[in-house]
């Protein structure tokens, strides 16, 4: 998965292909009573595909794993901030994203937002963290990420909201893709037959044409630093993704 | 993580393989029947303030999840204002926001997005987000129809056509 950037469908495709073998080679194996080291770090329960995936050489970190640490400026903030910086402090929600992006993005964005709105109203706001950062910093200054960030609802008095914007392509790249396993590639929007337009073949109504096809990725990361839930493909449904952060905050 | 995310193509082809006959536009949904929920309904232009059950059973149903940061709900309005026009009368037509209500984004905000883009049907919230999980729905817009005994007998994530709204509607009429 890891060769080239894939447009989300075909990544969750080929992941399925994996998927089949790697069923037929380890079976239905019992992996909650394997006494996998990994659940040591972990509060929430394994995936439910996990055991299949465990088969899987998956290009970004996944349940059990420990969040990469690399530094990204968050422009809103006037300062750079590190990926683990709310380790030992407060679980963490990471995504990876372009503004201009109609399709998953929006999707990916939201999750984190249902995810902030309900730690404001059930009062676990001081124990989260949400860093969605651009893989387009070229277009995403700090003035689009600040509008972007209040036409999604995100409530920036919360304090706990922070966009993360490399300086250039070349370290959106390396942070991104190379520290984070998300590929992306700008393109051009024909391809852009992923999530939300469904096979309509409908274009993207914005008045800027930025395309790019990129992997699909939610990070849960708790105070500890360790990868809960990774949701790669379709962003979480609002109420999955807000069922795990509460879990998470329940059992830590 | 649930069977949307690696195995929604297979989830969906084994339900499919044992089920009745079906059609899903969009992988990793909930299929059958689903527990009628009760949505909040705004005031707003073709819609007043109450409460909505959803799916009405002896009906048939058509529902669009949407959310006012949507641009792909934004322009799809029109086409469901089509629809609504063409079907309205004859089946229980409303659009659903599940976006989180009353913090940044008020009740207000959603009566004014929905008069800025002309609906004039029912308009409610999922402010508990119950009727989103037990759709399974992981985005909007996400439309779904549903048969008088309260079956999803089609739904479809992003964007569609007018035609095919009022199409799916109509087979069930």
């Amino acid at each position: 998965m890891t060769e080239k950037p894939q447009p989300n469908r075909r990544t969750v495709l080929r992941a399925t292909g994996a998927t089949v073998l790697g069923t037929a080679l380890a079976g239905c194996t019992d992996v909650l009573g394997s006494g996998d080291e990994d659940d040591d770090d972990v509060v929430l329960d394994p995936p439910k595909n996990y055991e299949r995936r465990t088969d899987l050489d998956l290009p970004y970190p996944t349940y059990g794993e420990q969040v990469p640490s690399v530094s990204v400026p968050a422009p809103l903030h006037d300062q750079v901030m590190d990926t683990t910086e709310f380790v030992g402090d407060r679980h963490t929600m990471l995504t990876f994203i372009y503004t201009s992006c109609t399709t998953v993005c929006p999707g990916l964005t939201n999750a984190l937002r249902h995810v902030q709105a309900d730690s404001i109203s059930e009062e676990y706001a001081e124990e989260m963290a949400f860093m969605p950062t651009t893989f387009d910093p070229e277009y995403d200054t700090a003035d689009v990420l600040r509008s972007y960030g209040e036409d999604m609802g995100v409530d920036f008095t919360a304090g706990n909201w922070y966009f993360l914007r490399p300086e250039n392509p070349e370290d959106a790249h390396e942070i991104v893709t190379d520290t984070f396993g998300v590929a992306f590639e700008q393109g051009d929007s024909s391809d852009d037959m992923g999530d939300g337009n469904g096979s309509s073949g409908g274009m993207d109504d914005m008045d800027h044409a930025r395309h790019f096809t990129h992997l699909s990725l939610i990070l849960l990361v708790n105070e500890d630093g360790f990868v809960e839930r990774a949701y790669n493909g379709q962003p979480p449904s609002p109420d999955t993704a807000i069922e795990d952060a509460r879990t998470l905050v329940e059992r830590w | 993580m649930r069977r949307r995310d690696v195995l929604a193509g297979l989830g969906s082809l084994a339900v499919l393989g044992g089920g009745a006959a079906v059609a899903f536009d969009a992988v990793g949904q909930s299929q059958g029947d689903i527990e009628p929920v009760d949505v909040e309904t705004l005031d707003a232009p073709g819609s007043d303030a109450g409460t909505a059950t959803v799916p009405e059973r002896g009906r048939v149903t058509f529902v669009e999840l949407f959310a006012t940061w949507c641009t792909v709900c934004q322009s799809m309005m029109p086409r469901v204002a089509e629809v609504h026009d063409a079907v309205g009368d004859e089946v229980q037509f409303l659009s659903v926001t599940n976006e989180p209500l009353g913090n940044t984004v008020t009740r207000e905000d959603v009566v004014e997005w929905w008069a800025d883009h002309g609906g004039e049907w029912t308009v409610a919230a999922d402010t508990n987000l119950e009727l989103t999980q037990r759709l399974d729905a992981s985005g909007v817009p996400y439309a779904v129809v549903f048969d008088e005994d309260n079956h999803i007998v089609w739904q479809h994530r992003g964007r569609t056509t007018t035609e095919t709204l009022e199409t799916k509607i109509r087979e069930q009429l």
